[in-house]
């Protein structure tokens, strides 16, 4: 059996309750604007007050400003600012998998230097993986770090860098060896200033017109040996072991529940009639058990395993389900989206419609999540 | 926590008893003697008298090697009597049992799709607020009729049958006969997983196993993902045994049964397609249990209109809680 069924302890069900508690607080429904999913705004000041309750770097150790709880309390925190539609852009990165990554291969001085200012919610991190020739193929990178007196000097150049524009840092998975036999051994994965000299970000338009892609190009960038993340020539355990962080959380499955809850709220009637009461029906429980095999790759994070193949698994059929709820809700209720729609459901449909390709690309396109989930299939 | 000691039991003895060629002989003879005498002498035609949690994982069990015999309609019979009865048994299933009514303690009418109706000694149906025993003997006719899996579920005429119980049932019949499918299917689904995956390890073609090719290795995947959803829902409506679980897993398991099954099928190729490999005593079974006891429409249908109901401030928190909030 690939999942172990686990429920919310009577603790974790507390801390559901105090989320929901400051969000409705915090965030009336009404008063601001939810986005969907991972894609949300940044609002630093949101932050902050997250931070405040201990709900960022919750699983990283008190001694670096962490909280020293678990994988699955952190799951219970962001289900619930993803279903809200939170503003939890500036710190998303950095707490899903840069902290954990950091503080799992980072240096002691590392750890000192970006752990307390992540858990403050101050710290805000881009991904360093994609470029132009490397996409899928992750171990194509070209970016190169050439060994230089007391550091590294890197050229290459970053695409699809999410935020790297509002972004702080980014770690930059990077070649540092020469062996081309081994594409795997040469990687590392460097810790980068975004606004050191020689770094350029280029935005790359949505195609919504949306900013939020970048192009980052590094032109003999400076990085010293304490940026060094890790081992040099670990960079792809590294990074491996950053993209189970990545995968498998609820932000896999929440992109689109928004627009399911607010056509209720704006046309309760279409539910309460046969159609919509089967479309209805059908995505709540697919959510419910999705939601539970997401639970389970949380708490084995948390028994310290590496649950990859899992974490694939439900990605791969969690965004396809973000897609098809748009359709079935596109179908239920006969709507050209226009821009600024006067209801809620309208522009949030509008959004869905024009950023939903990208449920099934970002974090690992669905073709190369099959290939890693069926790797693992002999533990059925 | 689940009784391990049963369920490995009941593990053992279904791999022993219910080998590819004495599945295939019971449904030729439309029944199974030996599976039946074997699960009854170990005491597994009397789950109903144990934790329902676990009577459901040995159903799972049961799902898992395609046991062709009224596991779970003993089951479900106890339960809806509270009370164990004797010999072989099945249930009527509601969409079953329109046809019956009941007049001082006497049966009349039309009773179909009755499990091994040709091979119980009793039925249970629940007409009109009351569930009621019968023995199969009284019925003035039986018509033999087979579901997808080429199990019984043949037609039984009752002309004002004396009936040996009538009492309110213990359990609601449609939620409870929902459940024993989940059980049923998820076990099913989770060996249909493994067999497939097996074969396509094994199968070579282009000398190489077919396993290796990135289009057969998206219908494994698609087939491990819906065995997994259906097993972690399963797990939940066991133990739940409420309204929501049930309804939420029902339907998963439905729908699976069909997706699944393509894809199952689609990796097997025309081997899947023969008598003599044993992936049809999964696939049809689980396109007759998808019907049984409501089919993906239905309980989408129903689960919707109770979240339609609480409305769009529940909605969230009914997917997170499930029955403790719907």
């Amino acid at each position: 059996m690939l999942f172990t069924p686990h429920d919310l302890t009577d603790a974790e069900l507390e801390l559901q309750r105090e989320v929901r508690e400051f969000l409705a607080a915090e965030l009336p429904r009404g008063t601001f604007r939810p986005a969907l999913g991972m894609g949300a705004p940044r609002d630093r000041a949101f932050s902050g007050k997250l931070a405040e309750r201990g709900w960022i770097g919750m699983a990283l150790p008190a001694r670096y400003g962490g909280h020293d709880r678990s994988a699955v309390d952190r799951f219970v925190v962001s289900e619930e600012l993803l279903r809200w539609g939170a503003p939890l852009g500036h710190h998303w990165v950095a707490d899903r998998q840069t902290g954990p990554t950091i503080n799992r291969f980072g240096s002691e001085e590392q750890k000192r230097r970006f752990l307390p200012a992540i858990c403050r919610g101050e710290l805000s991190f881009a991904i360093g993986m994609s470029e132009p020739e490397a996409g899928s193929d992750l171990a194509a990178v070209r970016t190169r770090a050439s060994r230089v007196d007391g550091g590294w000097v890197v050229n290459g150049t970053k695409v699809w860098t999410s935020g790297a524009h509002e972004s702080d840092w980014f770690v930059v998975l990077c070649r540092t060896g020469d062996a081309p036999e081994d594409r795997h051994a040469g990687l590392s994965q460097l810790i980068v200033d975004l606004r050191c000299d020689g770094l350029t970000i280029r935005p790359i338009p949505f195609l919504s017109g949306h900013r939020d892609f970048n192009e980052v190009v590094l032109e003999d960038v400076y990085v010293p040996d304490e940026l060094v993340l890790g081992e040099i020539g670990g960079g792809w355990a590294q990074n491996t072991s950053e993209l189970a962080h990545e995968r498998g959380g609820p932000e896999r499955w929440l992109s689109s529940y928004l627009l399911l809850e607010e056509l209720m709220r704006w046309r309760p009637e279409l539910f309460g009639a046969e159609r919509g009461g089967l479309v209805l029906g059908a995505a709540v429980a697919r959510l419910w058990a999705m939601r539970r095999l997401s639970l389970s790759v949380a708490r084995m994070i948390d028994s310290g395993e590496a649950p990859a193949v899992q974490s694939a698994l439900v990605k791969e059929m969690a965004t396809r389900f973000e897609q098809d709820l748009v359709v079935s809700l596109q179908e239920l209720i006969a709507l050209e989206p226009v821009s600024d729609g006067d209801s809620l459901f309208e522009r949030l449909l509008f959004e869905a419609v024009l950023s939903g390709p990208s449920f099934t690309i970002r974090g690992g396109t669905n073709e190369i999540l099959r290939s890693v989930a069926a790797k693992g299939l002999s533990a059925l | 926590m689940n009784d391990w000691l049963l369920i490995d039991g009941a593990r053992r003895l279904l791999g022993e008893t219910c080998t590819h060629e004495a599945v295939q002989a019971a449904e030729r003879d439309g029944w199974s003697a030996s599976i039946w005498d074997a699960l009854s002498a170990s005491g597994y035609s009397e789950l109903a008298g144990i934790e329902p949690g676990d009577a459901l994982a040995v159903l799972r069990v049961a799902g898992e090697h395609a046991a062709p015999v009224p596991l779970a309609e003993a089951t479900l019979a106890g339960w809806l009597l509270g009370e164990a009865i004797e010999g072989p048994v099945s249930v009527l299933a509601p969409d079953g049992a329109g046809e019956l009514s009941l007049e001082d303690g006497l049966l009349s009418g039309t009773a179909r799709r009755v499990p091994w109706g040709r091979a119980v000694d009793r039925v249970v149906a629940v007409i009109d607020g009351q569930a009621v025993l019968i023995r199969t003997a009284v019925a003035t006719s039986l018509e033999r009729r087979t579901n997808l899996a080429g199990e019984p579920r043949d037609t039984l005429v009752f002309d004002r049958a004396p009936v040996e119980r009538a009492k309110p049932p213990a359990c609601e019949l449609m939620e409870r006969g929902a459940l024993t499918r989940v059980a049923l299917m998820a076990g099913a689904l989770g060996a249909m997983a493994r067999l497939t995956v097996r074969y396509a390890a094994e199968r070579r073609q282009f000398g190489r196993p077919i396993a290796g090719f990135q289009a057969v290795q998206q219908h494994l995947v698609s087939l491990a993902q819906d065995a997994s959803l259906v097993a972690m829902a399963a797990e939940r409506a066991a133990r739940a045994r409420t309204f929501f679980e049930i309804a939420a897993a029902k339907q998963l398991a439905s729908r699976a049964a069909l997706t699944a099954t393509r894809a199952a099928h689609q990796v097997h190729g025309a081997m899947g397609m023969t008598q003599e490999y044993p992936l049809h005593h999964l696939s049809r079974r689980l396109w007759a249990w998808r019907s049984e006891y409501g089919d993906e429409q239905l309980w989408a249908g129903r689960l919707g209109a109770a979240v339609a109901r609480a409305g769009a401030d529940s909605l969230y928190p009914a997917i997170a809680g499930g029955s403790t909030v719907i």
